[in-house]
């Protein structure tokens, strides 16, 4: 750390401070659940781990062990503490093995995810059939954000903790056995597994496991088997333990085999079997199958190795992306399709992480489905991406209406031509950073020939490129075609890619006519061409175009290459003609130096004739490079996510009112509504509490009568005594051995309460239009809010999460370096904020001026900011008129919250990280630091989490609040981290490469398809722990603006799901690299039949509700009417809502001729849905009755 | 065409447009050169004949370019060698495994199928064959079909639909009970004073485990529901495993001091009565039971198929006058998801073509009555309607009688209730393994004859198109019950009802074979319908 990042980490911390100062504060007034800020700061992974086990000690022990040793084995280290009794105060056997392996999951999950609280239920000692006892571990759904090392790991410690306590192993019955094998493949039926262990295998670890995996059922389906086994208490998948047997056990054995080979005490010497892959060996074809299916990528290579000679080195094409294609959702390109992304190598400053970049104009002219956040399911390298606006790579290339084919690299002009446009015959290139091949482990890919590429190539020859840099008349990037030539002539260089054309997607056929047809050409100059066409040369108005033949196949032949062309009536008019000709094999004046017999069968049969490039390579007077020899094909996944989080319905105080407010719990109506007990009274479960001083007895959190906090009071329900809660929380009476909370049935005078909340802060009703609380509780001891925190939410338009936090939810993309300008800010709002130079050491001076991006400062999109403001202004008044204390951030403008600190905070996590405001984008989105959002553990391939206002969580946030319930403690600030330590951070951000060129070694390895591990390219874990770990993320692209494209998918903007799909198989049309066919056949197959099909189903077997009081039926009650109240019954699936997309389906598959098997498909259907929904007796009388 | 069998022989013929008399196949069977002779018996026959007849072969054979009637020539006698058999006198309540449980003979007649012998002349099938030797063709009777919703299906998916089709099943069952218990309605039964003798019929609306282990099973008539306990030390508590939801039951007991719940002392089911006297043939004639075809899918067993038609042509079959199919004729399309990568067939109408063809191979004078299956062209949703005029147009051939899912034919004065058997698999899920499993699946078919409904639980894997009336009730108790679905073979009597789920002409799916289902392929049960004893022939 440099002492610049020191100042940087201090001053936030102050800030910090601050806040924590004033909250602290306005929580001793003693009105909330606690009088103390319930979100403690952890420094560190130590501190976070202690915090979210809430288990003391662990913290001081885990620092100790942190240097010595690694993560893992710091976990296997701490068990002994546990056994021993020097960490942690369990009493029980049981209870030191939940401990110890709650414990190792928090430390593998750097003390971030909700896992080891939430996905570990408990541990239990049961008995074995010969009497002996055995460890019984209790998972849970949410075991699953820990991750398959953890998972298993977690299985290792508690093993180990079992041997050290001398418990016996587990010896499963053979029914359990057979129960877990039909589990694990019903789960992956049901939910769907990473891996799925062959049966065989499932009962080899089932048989072998020392110790029972258990858990809650997570789904309805159940087995169908091996039903009501006595030790398994549910018939349906328990997904925590199917998850731990199978990505945890099942895949991660050689990882867990490394830990048991160093511990004595434990023995699993059947890993070996496993890692070797024989179980389940002798059924052999299907072990085959399962390697052929995991090994795309191995065939590859292999394939490049025996065809070197015949074909260009590819990697296979993949279609799983496809998979689920949904209505509304476009392709933009089938697998490896020529038309397709061209993959271009490098890492723009807004890029890496899980991120596509893609040019603006293709944004726009995709009918702007894409725009910056997007999701895209692509091919390669990994599953998804999010979509980044990059303008410095090339653009789509399209057919206009007039027959001119023309690039375009400019979003506005996408804009101009966009409703011109015939056909979308190129996407443009896609840019991918080296450290995304690096995280998914995915060989190169060849790639592109691009200038970055040639400038190196172009250094190597004799040519001076450096005085060509300097010459202002030069532009290395963007040469005329004389001196493209020129270039390629004369330093024996390869041909600039300007000019470089796809001559690998064209055959050696298509090739030679081309050729006989452009030696026919007849060059014109462009001022005797009678004006025809907008393409002209680039040089200058003096040049030629060259005039060819205009037939189908020569057309279709350029368009593939990507030459700029016209087709007139006269002829293809073809501009900057020069360096195609040559590439022909043409003279400067279009003779043709060669016959067909001059070609070589090596290049004539080059990848079955179906690629020119050698034969190019043989008539050219140059060498010329592959343009774009990957393509990767995608789709649309998720949109992108600007949008205030609300509870549905909208909650602004967590306060209970029962049926009273109707059912959009209005707290207003409630007051006023005459129920049994009175006007506005109503009977709810509260937790009853009590006040230390006058020993009043309350639902409240501020004594009613003396003002002073309450505390709540639990009683046994059925001793009547009172239980004091022991060290961990738990409410635990020894004499009737049941759990017990302080809730009880009371009747709150919520009219009173209304009136006082409203006169507490000044308000009046006319402040708000509604104010909504929540029908009941689901906390565990059902702690109501106090309502004044309601009616200044709704004063101010903001409303609460279940932990009583106001909430917005953004896209996560990274971004390394920014401009102040198109943050909407200043460089003297960035000087403020401690930014001293941009990125090349030069002093910040200047709005436009790029400067790298502190780690933890964050852009909030303009909805984010406004709701912010908005946040700021109900805290502040919180602060004055409900604490009594000043305002804390005084926002009159979205400027004034440069500078201020928020949380950020992502699902399934339970840890916030705090993060600084720097600025806005139009984006729909929150752009920050890759280290950021490694720090919540998220990655930017469409994730998406939400940020809080500093103040905001730690003034409302409560424990008290989270439901008590599987989950309930996920998503909420447990704990939170002040500052981001990069080795504890999701390992994923640390293979984000932070160089400024990728080496011409690297482009070659590409083409050799190398393992990324295998190039020498920095990546940011080489600078883990040095000085400069915060700092020295250099890019290879720049881009001129972070929110260029779109502000928002066209998915979002279009209405109906049907005008959605509509666009999408308009945009399939377009597209070259799209089969329009196969679209529609997919949206039928995946989004329409599925519904369908399903809605029928659920027609047939559904509930029914009563509509005056909405109690429900499982079956239709024979009186026909409510047995509750007498009112009417009704289904609860109608007919038209199963036949909603059967006529469309039908329409689709005509219009697009879809295979007849999925016709008939549609058929079968719509006779069933006539069956059942039209009454034989009433049918529209056919002919045939007639005859 | 090789047309060594009488089978091939009966599909050329269908080809060319004809159906054909059994003893006409034999015949032509029997030449010395079947091709030919077969096409100077096409010539012979006159244009507008649909039905090649004996005499039209005669006439063929007997003319100077056809082959002479080599009679008695053993050489070219149908192979039935292939043909095993498995003793059974179906009365025990067994499942037929013929290759390992059952003793199996090559004998082509079985022994303890003695009025067969009045039938055939008695000759070993080895030395028939001659024209002499097959002198009675069958003479099926026209069968007569009940509780068909086809062409009466009324409802259109109202709210209105649902309730009717469940107060026709009270209706009608509660009919069935009203005998037995003096039933109360649910709202009386509140009203009375705590501790007295109550009845009630009602259909079973829920099933919980009280925390002490004690069972309470509420019941609701068209008044409203009430709870009834039955305690667990109860002799009765074991009949609670067997309940399935919405199913009707009759409970008689004894009201709890406060008249909040009924303590159980007697339950009763529909039922059929022990004393049922099926009815029978007052000839011998059978009636081959099977189901489960699966044309399309590529594991369709043709072999097995031409096997069991070509033995239809023997004399050994002559008594086989109905061929009783319960479903699933063809794969089907879209049934589970990527299904087209195992169909061998992809075209749902070329299925049925195909099916068609299989069906002529059959011989023309046998009655054929079928019905739909999960994986045929009709709507899922039960009761299934019979195929559509489309479907039929293309089944044209052997003009079979095509009806609904369910339907009770009665054949020779014997009725057959025939179902898919989709709610088997619910049965055997909910039920407990002894009473209902997959290898035995007539003991889950026992359990809807005792409750007189084929598919009671509504909500769960059934699939429920309400209608006017509950097409799903077994009104009048049936003498044979037969289904298919499960793929297994079973029978056995329940108070005299003979219950066949018949096996299946698929060999094992992959998707089988993953949950590890063996299914019992190739086997055709045979019941004579005189006695109603079932004899099971393998042709696997």
């Amino acid at each position: 750390m440099t002492p610049d990042d020191e100042r940087y980490f201090e001053r936030m911390e102050h800030r910090l401070d601050e806040a924590f100062d004033r909250a602290k504060r306005a929580k001793e007034r003693g009105a909330d659940p606690r009088p103390e800020v319930e979100i403690p700061v952890a420094r560190d992974m130590a501190d976070r781990v202690e915090n979210i086990l809430g288990i003391d000690g662990v913290a001081e022990r885990v620092r100790e062990l942190d240097g010595k040793m690694s993560r893992e084995e710091a976990a296997l280290a701490l068990v002994t503490d546990f056994v021993e009794g020097t960490v942690g105060d369990y009493e029980t056997d049981a209870g030191k093995i939940e401990g110890a392996v709650r414990t190792a999951v928090a430390l593998l999950t750097e003390g971030v995810v909700a896992a080891p609280i939430e996905g570990i239920d408990r541990v239990e000692l049961l008995d074995n059939d010969d009497g002996s006892q055995f460890v019984n571990v209790y998972y849970a759904g949410p075991i699953r954000s820990a991750g398959g090392t953890a998972q298993a790991l977690s299985v290792l410690v508690a093993d180990y903790a079992r041997s050290l306590l001398g418990i016996e192993e587990f010896t499963p019955r053979d029914d359990e056995i057979e129960r877990y094998a039909e589990e694990i493949s019903l789960y992956d039926a049901e939910t769907g597994l990473q891996y799925t262990p062959k049966d065989k295998e499932t009962k080899f670890i089932a048989e072998h496991m020392p110790i029972m995996l258990d858990g809650e059922a997570t789904g309805d389906e159940e087995v169908s088997g091996f039903r009501d086994l006595e030790r398994v208490d549910t018939n349906a998948a328990r997904g925590g333990m199917c998850l731990v047997l199978a990505e945890g056990i099942a895949l991660k054995a050689p990882k867990i085999q490394r830990y048991t080979r160093d511990l004595e005490e434990v023995e699993w010497p059947w890993l070996q079997d496993l890692i070797d892959g024989t179980i389940g060996e002798d059924d052999g074809g299907e072990a085959d199958e399962a390697d052929a299916g995991g090994d795309d990528e191995g065939d590859a290579e292999a394939d490049s190795d025996d065809e070197a000679e015949t074909g260009p080195p590819r990697v296979d094409p993949s279609a799983k992306y496809l998979r689920d294609l949904i209505a509304g959702r476009p392709v933009f390109g089938h697998p490896s399709e020529s038309g397709g992304f061209r993959l271009r190598y490098g890492r723009a400053r807004n890029h890496g992480f899980a991120t596509a970049g893609v040019h603006p104009a293709t944004m726009h002219l995709v009918d702007d489905f894409l725009a910056t956040g997007t999701q895209i399911k692509t091919e390669r390298p990994g599953k998804a991406a999010g979509v980044v606006p990059v303008d410095t790579i090339e653009g789509p290339t399209v057919r206009l209406a007039n027959g001119e084919v023309r690039r375009i690299d400019d979003p506005a002009e996408a804009l101009k031509v966009r409703n011109g446009v015939e056909a979308i015959l190129d996407l443009g290139e896609y840019l991918v950073n080296y450290g995304e091949f690096v995280e998914n482990n995915h060989p190169l890919a060849p790639a592109s020939y691009t200038v970055e590429w040639w400038e190196q190539e172009f250094e190597a020859t004799a040519a001076d490129v450096q005085a060509l840099r300097d010459d202002p008349r030069v532009d290395l990037a963007d040469p005329t075609a004389a001196t493209a030539v020129e270039w390629a002539t004369e330093y024996d260089c390869p041909l600039h890619p300007k000019y470089t054309y796809l001559w690998h997607d064209v055959s050696v056929d298509e090739f030679e006519t081309l050729a006989t047809a452009a030696a026919r050409g007849e060059p014109r100059t462009v001022e005797s061409d009678g004006g025809h066409g907008m393409v002209r040369p680039k040089d200058g108005s003096g040049g030629e175009v060259l005039v060819i033949e205009r037939t189908e196949r020569l057309r279709r032949t350029l368009e593939t290459l990507l030459v700029e062309h016209v087709a007139t009536d006269e002829g293809i008019r073809i501009p900057d003609w020069e360096p195609l000709a040559r590439s022909l094999g043409l003279t400067p004046s279009l003779d043709r130096t060669w016959t067909a017999d001059d070609l070589s069968t090596a290049a004539r049969e080059y990848d079955d004739g179906d690629n020119a490039i050698r034969a190019v390579d043989e008539v050219a007077p140059f060498t010329v490079r592959e343009r774009a020899p990957t393509r990767i094909g995608n789709r649309m996944g998720r949109p992108e996510k600007s949008e205030r989080r609300d509870l549905s319905p909208a909650v602004h105080t967590l306060y209970p009112i029962g049926e009273a407010g109707g059912s959009q719990r209005d707290v207003g109506a409630a007051a006023g509504a005459r129920t049994d007990e009175g006007k506005g009274v109503v009977n709810v479960e509260v937790g009853r509490r009590a006040c230390g001083d006058c020993g009043a007895t309350t639902h409240r959190t501020r004594c009613p009568a003396c003002g002073s906090h309450t505390e709540p009071v639990y009683e046994c329900g059925s001793c009547e005594r009172l239980v004091e809660p022991d060290e961990s929380g738990r409410v635990h009476c020894e004499r009737c051995d049941r759990d017990v909370t302080s809730v009880e049935w009371q009747q709150l005078d919520v009219g009173a309460r209304y009136r006082e909340a409203l006169d507490g802060v000044g308000e009046r009703e006319a402040a708000f239009d509604i104010l909504k609380g929540v029908k009941g509780l689901t906390s565990a001891n059902k702690t109501p809010e106090p309502m004044e925190k309601g009616v200044l939410r709704a004063k101010h338009g903001v409303s609460a999460f279940k932990d009583g936090t106001v909430r917005y939810d953004m896209t996560d993309l990274p971004v390394t370096s920014v401009r102040p300008e198109e943050l909407d800010v200043t460089a003297e709002d960035f000087r403020e904020l401690g930014y001293e130079t941009d990125i090349d050491g030069d002093p910040l001076r200047f709005d436009d001026q790029l400067v790298e991006l502190k780690v933890q400062d964050i852009v909030l999109s303009d909805g984010a900011a406004e709701h912010l403001l908005k946040t700021a202004d109900f805290v502040d008044d919180l602060l004055t008129e409900f604490y009594d204390l000043p305002a804390f951030y005084e926002v009159t403008e979205r400027e004034d919250l440069i500078g201020e600190l928020v949380f950020g905070m992502a699902p399934h996590t339970s840890a916030a990280v705090v993060g600084r405001v720097v600025g806005f984008t139009s984006a729909s989105v929150g752009y920050a630091h890759p280290y950021f959002h490694a720090a919540k553990r998220r990655n930017c391939d469409g994730d998406e989490d939400c940020v809080m206002l500093l103040m905001d969580g730690l003034l409302n946030f409560s424990q008290e609040y989270l439901p008590d319930q599987r989950g309930g403690r996920m998503d909420a600030p447990l704990v939170m981290s002040s500052r981001i330590d990069p080795t504890e951070i999701d390992d994923e951000a640390h293979n984000v490469d932070v160089v400024r060129q990728y080496p011409t070694e690297f482009y070659e390895a590409t083409r050799e398809m190398a393992d990324p591990e295998d190039v020498a390219i920095e990546i940011a874990e080489e600078s883990l722990e040095t000085e400069g770990e915060y700092h020295g993320f250099d890019h290879t692209h720049d881009t001129s603006n972070i929110a260029l494209g779109p502000d928002l998918s066209a998915y979002k903007t279009l209405g109906s799901m049907m005008e959605k799909m509509d666009a999408q198989l308009n945009l399939a049309r377009k597209l070259r690299a799209v089969d329009e066919t196969d679209v529609a056949e997919r949206v039928i197959e995946y989004h329409f039949l599925p519904d369908l099909i399903g809605n029928l189903r659920a027609f047939s077997r559904q509930e029914t509700r009563c509509l005056d009081c909405g109690e429900s039926y499982r079956r239709m009650p024979l009186s026909g009417d409510c047995r509750e109240c007498g009112g009417r019954v009704n289904l609860t699936v109608h007919e038209g809502s199963v036949n909603k997309y059967m006529d469309t389906a039908i329409e689709v598959a005509d219009e697009f001729g879809c295979r007849p098997y999925t016709k008939q498909r549609l058929e079968v259907l719509e006779k069933s849905l006539e069956s059942v929904f039209q009454d034989d007796h009433n049918k529209p009388s056919r002919l045939d009755d007639f005859m | 065409m090789p047309l060594e069998t009488p089978a091939r022989i009966a599909r050329e013929l269908a080809r060319r447009g004809y159906n054909a008399e059994r003893e006409a196949v034999t015949l032509l069977a029997g030449a010395v050169d079947p091709a030919t002779a077969l096409d100077a018996a096409v010539e012979a026959a006159p244009d507008d004949a649909l039905r090649l007849t004996t005499d039209h072969v005669r006439s063929a054979l007997a003319s100077p370019d056809g082959s002479p009637s080599d009679a008695g020539a053993s050489s070219t006698a149908p192979d039935t060698s292939s043909v095993d058999t498995s003793t059974s006198a179906a009365g025990g309540d067994s499942s037929a495994h013929p290759p390992t449980d059952a003793p199996h003979t090559t004998v082509s007649t079985p022994a303890e199928n003695p009025t067969n012998q009045s039938q055939s002349t008695g000759t070993p099938v080895e030395t028939k064959g001659s024209q002499k030797g097959a002198d009675s063709g069958r003479q099926p009777e026209p069968v007569t079909v009940a509780g068909d919703v086809t062409g009466r299906s009324t409802g259109t998916g109202e709210y209105g639909d649902f309730v009717s089709v469940f107060r026709d099943r009270y209706e009608k069952l509660s009919g069935q009970l009203r005998g037995r218990v003096n039933h109360r309605p649910a709202t009386a039964i509140a009203d009375m004073p705590g501790g007295s003798d109550v009845a009630m019929i009602g259909l079973v609306n829920e099933i919980r485990s009280s925390a002490s282990g004690h069972w309470i099973v509420e019941l609701e008539d068209t008044t409203g529901t009430f709870p009834f306990m039955i305690t667990k030390d109860r002799d009765i508590t074991d009949l609670v495993e067997e309940l399935l939801l919405d199913e009707c039951l009759a409970v008689e007991g004894t009201l709890s001091d406060d008249a909040g719940i009924a303590f159980v002392d007697a339950l009763y089911f529909p039922d059929v009565p022990r004393t049922y006297r099926p009815n029978t043939a007052d000839r011998h004639v059978q009636a081959a039971l099977i189901s489960d075809v699966h044309v399309g899918s590529q594991e369709f067993m043709a072999d097995a198929w031409n096997r069991f038609a070509d033995w239809l042509h023997t004399e050994e079959a002559s008594a086989v006058e109905y061929l009783l199919l319960a479903g699933d004729m063809v794969e089907g399309v879209g049934v589970y998801p990527d299904q087209d990568e195992e169909l061998d067939i992809v075209d749902i109408y070329d299925q049925y073509e195909r099916f068609s063809e299989h069906l002529k191979a059959v011989p023309g004078d046998i009655e054929i009555v079928m019905i739909p299956g999960n994986h045929d062209a009709v709507r899922l949703a039960e009761p299934q309607p019979a195929f559509d005029e489309e479907l039929r147009d293309i089944m044209t051939a052997h003009d079979a009688r095509i009806v609904g899912n369910p339907s009770t034919v009665t054949v020779e004065g014997v009725s057959v209730l025939m179902y898919h058997g989709v709610s088997l698999d619910e049965v055997i899920a909910e039920l407990p393994e002894e009473k209902a499993s997959y290898d035995h699946p007539h003991r889950a078919m026992y359990h809807l004859l005792k409750k007189r409904h084929v598919a009671p639980k509504y909500g769960g894997h059934l699939r429920l198109a309400p209608e006017e009336e509950d097409y799903l009730v077994i009104e009048d108790v049936p003498d044979i019950f037969h289904t298919g679905h499960v793929h297994k073979l079973g029978y056995g009597k329940y108070h005299n009802v003979l219950a066949v789920n018949s096996g299946c002409w698929q060999a094992q799916t992959a998707f089988q074979k993953s949950v590890n289902i063996d299914p019992d392929a190739g086997f055709a049960p045979i019941v004579d319908l005189d006695t109603l004893d079932l004899t099971v022939r393998k042709f696997a």
